[in-house]
């Protein structure tokens, strides 16, 4: 057994968060109890947060409990769902938060419907490159920063949104779709050598083939 | 100098980081209010706060609130306040968004397009089995009245009477239901089918008069929601407007050098698909330069177009017609 905190572990070849949600799955994800606590399957095939903690090397992937946390494209909200589990707990007793930005107004009622079920989360309509419209929602720089918006121009939407907003010594994470770019075959090392030229520190790539195929995972340092 | 503002309080910093002059908002803080403060701040403008401070410190430098190092962290109680806000006010802009006509029109012509689907596949369905259960006799013929032929009948034995035929199958009680049942489907398909279009058609003319008098609502309604709304229409060159709808040839021109579509949505005009193949591409042209007006004049205020500017523009179709049959 693997634990990357005392609410997020590997068993065998799965992933599971601690539920801040007692006997709710969000998504049909398989629960089980162990003693008091009840764990929730982390699903790596829909989200790729999850993928990454799997096939990862390096530490230092999930946000620390109670830290605030920025999420550029939410989606739906399955991983964040599982970061809440991670930073926030039950009824945010951790006193983290998670500001969930998308485009998308379709995705965002998703995530109104999870924040009133787990307080901590921040639903904020809004282009990830319109950088104002996410400010008045955060009071400091943020220690952990994760995008995964595919769109073209992923690699300088995450550049800029790191520079704003990622502490110095902070996570930064981009989830890097090849498909999305003009030139797919290149793009992920064309990404690599952006993101070293901009000052960061690259940890790790992980490579999502198996359950994300195309994508892979830039974990920086700023 | 430096200030800083957020939606609790602004101050003014010295270069020593000292606080100068503070300002903290003294209103009521509602969740209502909080949400109106989140909202100018999130489209860029300032509190009263800092407003007030930048006039005691006009010298003072704007920064940043996130980057400063100083800035007080959210108690408990703002915290709280933050998130409940936060969701009232992604409600609120989730409202705003849905009611933009570019939203509704884009749930009609979607919803349009699935009931137009739906009614011909189960349509199809019902011909090949009417097809394989009367062998001698010519359904697809009867193609459009059969749903309704087998509503009005009683049984499988009215039904068939009504077809001259040498060879019928056999049909049970419960298979005969099955088959009412699937008419049922294509009825229904067909009413919400005429249903959505007027709509979509009344919905059109008046936020699109200029561009659904020239190409008619249905093509007006189907070219707005490719450009994804009306403000991004008007701001298309026309070149694009003529081939919205034919984005898988015009990416395999880009990518494969394949030959370009010389027309997309607006190709379901009778000035083009009624026209000689040699004409279309002209007309094609010069429609979606006239569309590209049409557009601006609905999206800026201009003075909508009337049978006079379209009767113009047939006139021009009318030219390059006979132009390029007199060659």
């Amino acid at each position: 057994m693997n634990s990357f905190s005392n609410r997020v572990k590997i068993e065998g070849r799965t992933l599971w968060s601690r539920n801040a949600l007692r006997g709710v799955s969000l998504r049909g994800e398989r629960l089980k109890r162990q003693g008091r606590i009840e764990w929730r399957q982390w699903n790596p095939f829909s989200s790729k947060i999850a993928a990454g903690l799997l096939k990862s090397q390096q530490p230092g992937i999930l946000p620390t409990i109670g830290s605030t946390c920025l999420y550029l494209g939410s989606g739906h909200g399955t991983t964040i769902s599982h970061l809440h589990d991670q930073v926030c707990g039950s009824n945010n007793h951790s006193e983290g938060t998670i500001v969930a930005v998308d485009l998308s107004p379709r995705c965002i009622i998703d995530l109104i419907q999870l924040a009133e079920t787990r307080p901590g989360i921040i639903p904020v309509l809004a282009d990830c490159r319109d950088l104002v419209s996410i400010s008045p929602f955060l009071c400091s720089e943020v220690p952990w920063l994760f995008q995964d918006v595919s769109q073209s121009g992923q690699v300088d939407i995450f550049i800029q949104a790191c520079e704003r907003y990622l502490a110095s010594g902070g996570t930064g994470i981009l989830s890097l779709k090849s498909q999305s770019e003009r030139d797919a075959s290149v793009a992920f090392a064309n990404a690599e050598d952006v993101l070293i030229k901009a000052g960061f520190t690259l940890v790790e790539k992980i490579d999502l083939t198996g359950w994300e195929d195309k994508h892979m995972l830039f974990h920086v340092v700023k | 100098m430096e200030l800083v503002w957020d939606w609790r309080l602004a101050r003014v910093y010295d270069a020593q980081c000292n606080i100068i002059d503070e300002c903290v908002w003294d209103g009521t803080r509602s969740i209502a209010a909080t949400v109106k403060r989140l909202k100018n701040l999130k489209s860029g403008q300032m509190t009263d706060e800092a407003r007030v401070l930048q006039e005691r410190f006009p010298e003072a430098n704007r920064v940043h609130h996130t980057s400063f190092k100083n800035w007080p962290v959210l108690d408990t109680y703002e915290a709280e306040l933050l998130q409940k806000s936060s969701l009232i006010l992604a409600e609120q802009e989730i409202l705003e968004v849905s009611s933009a006509p570019d939203f509704r029109l884009e749930h009609l012509v979607r919803a349009l397009d699935v009931s137009r689907t739906t009614a011909n596949n189960v349509e199809s369905q019902l011909v090949d089995w009417i097809t394989l259960l009367l062998p001698s006799t010519d359904v697809d013929q009867h193609r459009s009245s059969l749903a309704a032929t087998i509503l009005d009948s009683d049984d499988w034995d009215q039904f068939v009477s009504q077809f001259e035929q040498v060879n019928v199958a056999a049909v049970q009680s419960g298979e005969w239901n099955s088959i009412r049942s699937l008419s049922e489907q294509i009825g229904n398909a067909n009413s919400a089918v005429i249903t959505i279009e007027n709509t979509l058609q009344e919905l059109a003319n008046s936020y699109l008069p200029s561009l659904s008098i020239l190409l008619g609502p249905a093509i007006a309604a189907q070219l707005c929601v490719a450009a994804h709304g009306r403000d991004r229409l008007a701001r298309l060159p026309a070149s694009t407007i003529q081939v919205l709808g034919a984005e898988k040839s015009f990416f395999s021109h880009l990518n494969q050098g394949t030959k370009p579509p010389k027309h997309g949505y607006i190709f379901q005009h009778t000035w083009i698909s009624r026209s000689p193949k040699s004409t279309r591409g002209s007309i094609a042209r010069m429609l979606s330069s006239k569309a590209a007006i049409a557009a601006r004049v609905d999206c800026f205020g201009g003075r909508p177009w009337g049978a006079k500017e379209r009767s113009e523009v047939e006139k021009k179709v009318g030219e390059i017609r006979a132009r390029k049959k007199g060659r």
